[in-house]
């Protein structure tokens, strides 16, 4: 609809300037077309003009050339729009591939697992497989996933509370030597891999003791194993891929007008009022993407839940365990399989068909999100700072 | 108070930055230096508890390199898997940079169904979590191996491979990478997500100007899209790398060397944190380079 509305702007634009076309339209507009736009290039030999743009197409007697031109630019034109859509169908075909790969060998019976006759649907269905992952992944029954899925929200709204104040700092107030330094610590703590300063990291945690301050009042603590830990790094702007938040936010809040600002200063806004009244609610389209991007790694982290707080409920790190692609492991599930759950023999592939339930069982809610998500995701993708 | 206006802003945007100062000491400038400290001593664990420090000097780095074998496989020397590690990055990076870019440029297109289609496509940000796309693989045992062989064992591999003359030296690379194009595609998901964000954000009359000049696709492409785009494609590279080596076998050996192999290998494992460093930052820098020499080659 506003797309319409925005075309016809242009056009009168357009008919205004005549012959040279000065369109400057603010804030969004037509999608760009960018591969293969399809371009009505006039016959250089021929002398026609281009009909202008706006008016009701009157019937114009084509000359055998320009015939000829037209149909080459139809064929041209359906030709490339075949390609993009078989392109198109094959890309998705791929990505989505494994998803329907799943379909047989999840909800197959155990012991049909191997049969090469069963390609895409299965023989016998059986939600054994579910069962078996159930039994493995989440020991709290449901508690778990819902233990993850609030570990991960919690983290998702500390990680765009800070990042969004560092970012905004960063990009407007200015230091004389702080914020370049700032940026250069931003980017190094994003370029140094984390799992390089794991053991420091780790040591750290054992022997907590911020900055020597809790020494006054008893000795140090072990943070290992207490969530506060994880807490506490997403709140000190170090959680998981937090610098790169960090940045997106500056790249952001760069973007803002000035006058903004001013304009709230004048009202008589201060810094802090400015800042939660005035530059959130502005903010909107970069804490979305943030915040769908956090929500999904800290909802699929097992890095920082495996080494910080190995006990805690969280589905990707028990998933990662209990799957780890090794003997021991294998032959755990394996034998449950036959002793609980009543199965004859059990394979490699019965451990994978439990390790995929698995998957699909992690996966469910965080493609839930991301269906009621992704819509924002491309509305607000334009004006999200990603791109500075 | 008198202070101006642009002092007491400054002030008051310090308290913002608080956290992360506090957080950059405490979970990165330290750990920083005690992993380069670490990485010169000889650690040990006592049974009562603690750590004692002896001091090596390059002993570790050195151990690093000639004696230390892989903790994945008894077979490989650490310095194999680095190799190993960055010719696969140096592979890869370029593959997903284009990838991405062109699944970008596929869902920026207008046609039908596009909402379903760029659903799709940034799907790979889910599938790209390294859980997932551990779990997504087939495990390998003794028994039964169920080929993901969707072409390689298909009609348009065996006709490439019997009838036509390309030698199967570069053949077999390029079919491994379309069987594996999965791998490649899953861990493009946010690249894709931030080239659509900048293909959006050219401006139209920038094709508006393009289509009044004449100009073709193909140039339109070249002169309009990819200049506007440059700048990402940077931001792209560097991520892709990060994200490479944050789930290469490098940072699976840091953790199995200061955990799985309990006790006094730690300093090897900050040993090889120190090098990890360096090698990314060194990969940073040459991809760097080598995309300053080709943009200032392009004028």
């Amino acid at each position: 609809m506003a797309n319409k509305r925005q075309k016809a702007n242009i056009a009168a634009a357009i008919k205004q300037s005549g012959a040279t076309p000065d369109v400057t339209t603010q804030g969004s507009m037509t999608q760009p077309n960018s591969a293969g736009v399809s371009i009505f290039v006039p016959n250089r030999g021929a002398v026609a003009t281009p009909p202008p743009l706006n008016q009701p197409k009157k019937k114009v007697k084509l000359s055998n050339e320009q015939n000829i031109y037209m149909a080459k630019k139809k064929i041209g034109s359906f030709s490339i729009s075949l390609v993009t859509i078989i392109l198109i169908l094959g890309l998705c075909f791929v990505i989505l591939h494994p998803f329907l790969k799943l379909v047989p060998t999840v909800l197959s019976n155990p012991e049909d697992l191997g049969n090469p006759n069963i390609i895409w649907l299965p023989e016998e269905f059986s939600t054994m497989s579910f069962e078996m992952a159930t039994y493995h992944v989440m020991k709290a029954g449901p508690m778990t996933i819902v233990s993850s899925i609030s570990y991960a929200l919690a983290i998702m709204a500390i990680q765009v509370f800070v990042s969004a104040m560092t970012g905004y700092t960063m990009a407007r107030v200015k230091y004389k030597w702080v914020t370049p330094l700032l940026f250069v610590m931003v980017i190094l703590s994003f370029l140094v891999p984390r799992q390089s300063l794991l053991v420091a990291q780790y040591v750290y945690f054992q022997h907590f003791d911020a900055f020597y301050i809790m020494r006054l009042w008893g000795a140090e603590t072990n943070l290992i194993g207490n969530p506060w830990s994880l807490y506490m790094m997403a709140i000190l702007g170090f959680g998981v891929n937090q610098s790169l938040m960090i940045l997106i936010f500056s790249q952001f809040f760069k973007n803002i007008p000035k006058e903004l600002e001013e304009a709230a200063l004048i009202d008589g806004c201060g810094f802090y009022k400015t800042y939660f009244n005035i530059m959130v609610p502005n903010a909107i389209p970069a804490i979305v993407i943030v915040a769908i991007l956090a929500f999904v790694w800290n909802y699929g982290d097992t890095y920082f839940t495996r080494y910080f707080d190995p006990d805690g409920q969280y589905l990707g790190t028990k998933l990662a365990t209990v799957f780890a692609n090794n003997d021991t492991q294998k032959r755990m599930v394996q034998d449950t399989a036959t002793r609980l759950f009543g199965l004859s023999k059990a394979s490699d592939l019965t451990f994978d068909a439990v390790k995929q339930a698995g998957v699909l069982i992690f996966l469910l809610p965080l493609l839930a999100v991301y269906l009621f998500a992704q819509r924002w995701l491309v509305e607000n993708l334009e004006s999200s700072g990603l791109v500075g | 108070m008198n202070l101006t206006y642009e002092t007491k802003r400054k002030l008051l945007g310090f308290t913002f930055l608080i956290p992360y100062l506090l957080g950059f000491l405490m979970f990165f400038a330290v750990p920083l230096g005690q992993t380069i400290y670490y990485s010169f001593q000889k650690i040990d664990i006592p049974e009562a508890g603690g750590m004692s420090f002896t001091f090596l000097g390059l002993q570790n780095y050195i151990n690093l390199f000639a004696t230390e074998v892989s903790t994945v496989d008894s077979n490989t020397q650490i310095l194999r898997v680095l190799l190993d590690e960055n010719t696969n990055v140096l592979i890869n990076m370029p593959l997903i940079t284009l990838l991405s870019l062109f699944l970008a440029l596929l869902a920026n297109r207008q046609f039908k169904g596009r909402a379903v289609v760029r659903m799709i496509f940034f799907l790979p940000i889910i599938l790209g979590l390294e859980v997932v796309t551990e779990m997504l693989t087939i495990s390998t045992g003794s028994e039964m191996v169920q080929s993901s062989g969707l072409f390689a064992e298909g009609l348009v591999a065996r006709l490439l491979i019997h009838y036509t003359a390309i030698p199967s030296q570069y053949l077999y690379p390029i079919i491994d990478f379309v069987e594996n194009i999965f791998s490649v595609i899953a861990r493009s998901g946010v690249q894709t997500l931030v080239f659509l964000a900048a293909l959006q954000s050219i401006s139209p009359s920038m094709y508006e100007v393009a289509k009044i000049e004449g100009a073709t696709a193909y140039e339109t492409f070249w002169k309009v899209t990819i200049p506007s785009i440059m700048h990402i494609v940077m931001f792209v590279v560097i991520y892709t790398i990060i994200d490479l080596f944050l789930t290469s076998q490098i940072a699976e050996e840091v953790y199995n060397f200061g955990f799985v192999v309990h006790g006094s290998k730690i300093g090897v494992a900050s040993a090889l944190s120190v090098v990890y460093i360096f090698n990314v930052l060194l990969m940073l820098g040459l991809a760097l380079l080598l995309f300053r020499k080709v943009v200032s080659s392009n004028g």
